[in-house]
């Protein structure tokens, strides 16, 4: 086989909007003719990626992004609209709870209905079926209809058996969040192990945590869209920072009068190097100019912040004794440079203030925001030099 | 798996419909299985219900054509024989469609999470019937002859075939008309009355012969009459040459077959949204 095992190029589903018997009426009508849907809500929208055999590829987005969409797509249940899905080999869907189970047929009977669906012959189901019971671990649950099981049962099941199949390309959305802590951890074994076999995963899951811990890979969904497609760790910290930037635009508060006039201290520009994106541990210089009513000395203040406000570390000019440099009248610039910044990979912003030459009075608030890249499964914001002791490498 | 890439609309019909053969077959299987245990084999009596259910049903004919209104006999064979020979096959084309209309609702939670051909429903739920039916009529006939009525049982060397031909034919119209109804929520409750008028038009509880002049063509030009027909003259009078309306009739049963599942195969894609 050549390719990747799983390839989608500008993948996109409509809805039809429907609110009355007439409005279905005139859908069925369309379908017939081989028409579309004439009037749609796009769920999801020009979606292209590739996942190679043996890899494995997390799907983020906020609840309505189009991740279910998109994964029922590709595991055949709905038609895309647009674009196209090319997929070879033998794909197990954990979809939302449980696989397609019936609610009034015991876990067996279930057992093997899904064995069927997933194309197991009848001695094949034999065999597995063992191995699904003991999976499951539901102990004479497994005898009673699926309606009176809890969610977790349910989904403990269904792992069950979407694992007993070994699939090429394992689908799951949201799996892991209704397990027991013992499950979950047994889920995540079975995924690692499943990896490292040389299986294919495609996870959907709010849990950066476990995003980052099992995918190399990670997609983010924003109304249907691709906001971002790339290294997991990558992804999961924009999407993170996205969601403290959305937290906290609602109640930052005003730092300072926004004192742009004439006749107060301001920032007149800030300017990061390098601009934008900084390696973890690589350096970062701001400087900037400052204007000055009255051709004083003002004193600068600069603070790095996470992108949601929470404050990491402010140095104001006079604190280290240096002043701005008077470039000509009125106008004063300021350097300053963090030699290997410990910050860990995420979202910043960069905030200058203009105070008054006695440094008590703050009159303005300038923002540039940058962004830490970098690959690292720690936790936090800076990385604290650290050594474990008598700890022995593996 | 084929290597060339292939569009997107095609692929996830192909994936809902690739001949794979094997799984499908097992997936058949299980849903007659589930069908046939949802509706009485489950019970403890079960298996028994599908020979008491028809033979109650014969009793009460017997009781109400031959005990009340003290029917005679109608082209000299008894009107219990007569009325019972159609009557089977019109109570399986009736079940079935009613049942398969609404099947695909019943597996709206596979539909929404697993990938499989979605025609297999109405086939499973249209043979869950037919086999009971069937099974029910040969107890029924068994039954008549048991009372010396004059079944001839090398009719059902014909008979079959014609059971045959309805079950396809039907199966056309239930995947037609259970595409529509995931869409269109009317067509099983429009569905009872027309069944019970054509029920009334066919002649099943009365001969052709006893039509007025003047409708007969209308009543005769009915599929159904000519399926009651050929039955009564296989069973009851033993004639089994062909004539050219069999011909006719698998025509019928493959047109309607084709169209039912084209209809079924447009709609079934935008099942997932709509069960």
């Amino acid at each position: 086989m050549s390719g990747p095992l799983l390839h989608l190029s500008g993948v996109g589903k409509d809805y039809a909007k429907l609110d009355t018997d007439a409005a279905r009426a005139k859908l069925v009508f369309d379908l017939l003719r081989g028409r579309g849907v004439a009037r749609a809500f796009c769920a999801l929208d020009d979606v292209s990626f590739d996942l190679a055999a043996g890899e494995s590829l997390g799907i983020i987005g906020e609840n309505g992004a189009g991740k279910s969409t998109l994964l029922k797509i590709i595991a055949g249940v709905i038609t895309p609209t647009r674009g196209r899905v090319d997929l070879r080999g033998r794909v197990g869907a954990l979809l939302e709870l449980g696989s397609g189970f019936h609610p009034e047929y015991s876990g067996l009977a279930n057992i093997d209905l899904a064995a069927a669906l997933l194309g197991l012959a009848p001695d094949e189901i034999d065999a597995k079926r063992d191995e699904i019971v003991a999976f499951a671990d539901i102990g004479d649950h497994i005898r009673d209809p699926i309606k009176h099981y809890s969610s977790g049962m349910v989904v403990r099941l269904g792992f069950a058996v979407a694992t007993a199949l070994r699939p090429d390309l394992l689908i799951t959305d949201e799996v892991l969040a209704v397990g027991d802590e013992s499950f979950q951890k047994k889920c995540i074994a079975w995924m690692e192990n499943y990896l490292t076999g040389g299986g294919t995963l495609l996870l959907c899951s709010h849990s950066m945590y476990h995003v980052q811990k099992l995918c190399r890979a990670a997609l983010w969904l924003k109304d249907g869209r691709t906001a971002r497609y790339g290294p997991a760790a990558e992804v999961a910290q924009a999407y993170l920072a996205y969601h403290e930037e959305k937290s906290a635009g609602a109640k930052r508060p005003i730092a300072a009068p926004k004192a742009k006039a004439e006749g107060f201290y301001a920032i007149r520009s800030i300017a990061l190097d390098p601009p934008g994106r900084i390696a973890a541990g690589g350096s970062l210089a701001v400087t900037g100019e400052i204007y000055s009513p009255d051709d004083r000395t003002p004193v600068v203040l600069i603070g790095l912040v996470r992108a949601d406000g929470t404050p990491i570390y402010g140095v104001a000019s006079d604190m280290d004794g240096v002043t701005p440099v008077r470039v000509a009248a009125q106008r004063f610039t300021f350097s300053l440079s963090f030699p290997q910044l410990p910050l860990l990979p995420g979202k910043y912003v960069v905030r200058a203030h203009a105070l008054d030459p006695e440094g008590v009075r703050l009159f303005d608030n300038v923002e540039q925001a940058f962004i830490v890249e970098g690959a690292t499964r720690e936790l936090g914001l800076v990385r604290i030099g650290h050594g474990w002791n008598g700890a022995v490498p593996h | 798996m084929s290597a060339t890439p292939r569009p997107a609309a095609p692929r996830a019909i192909a994936s809902a419909t690739a001949p794979n053969l094997a799984r499908d077959r097992a997936l058949f299987k299980n849903f007659v299985r589930r069908e046939l245990f949802a509706r009485y084999l489950g019970s403890i009596t079960g298996l028994a219900w599908a020979f008491v259910h028809p033979l109650a049903l014969l009793a009460v004919y017997h009781f109400v054509f031959t005990t009340v209104f003290r029917a005679g006999a109608m082209n000299g064979k008894s009107f219990l024989a007569f009325v019972a020979v159609a009557l089977w096959p019109w109570l399986a084309a009736q079940e079935a469609l009613q049942r398969g209309t609404v099947s695909i609702a019943g597996y709206a939670g596979l539909i929404r999470k697993v990938a499989f051909p979605h025609e297999l429903i109405v086939y499973a739920s249209v043979t869950a019937t037919f086999v009971l039916q069937l099974v029910g009529y040969l107890v029924v006939l068994a039954v008549l002859a048991l009372f010396g009525e004059p079944v001839h049982f090398e009719g059902l060397l014909l008979a079959l075939p014609l059971w045959l031909l309805l079950a396809v034919a039907i199966t056309g119209l239930a995947l037609g008309l259970a595409a529509l109804q995931v869409f269109i929520k009317d067509i099983e409750h429009i569905l009872l009355p027309v069944l019970m008028i054509l029920m009334y038009l066919t002649p099943i509880l009365y001969p052709l012969s006893l039509v007025p002049e003047s409708v007969r063509p209308w009543v005769a030009a009915n599929p159904f009459g000519y399926l009651v027909d050929r039955l009564r003259d296989a069973l009851l009078d033993g004639r089994l040459a062909l004539r050219w309306s069999d011909g006719i009739a698998i025509v019928v049963a493959v047109i309607l077959f084709a169209g039912g599942r084209w209809i079924f195969l447009r709609l079934s894609p935008h099942f997932e949204d709509f069960v």
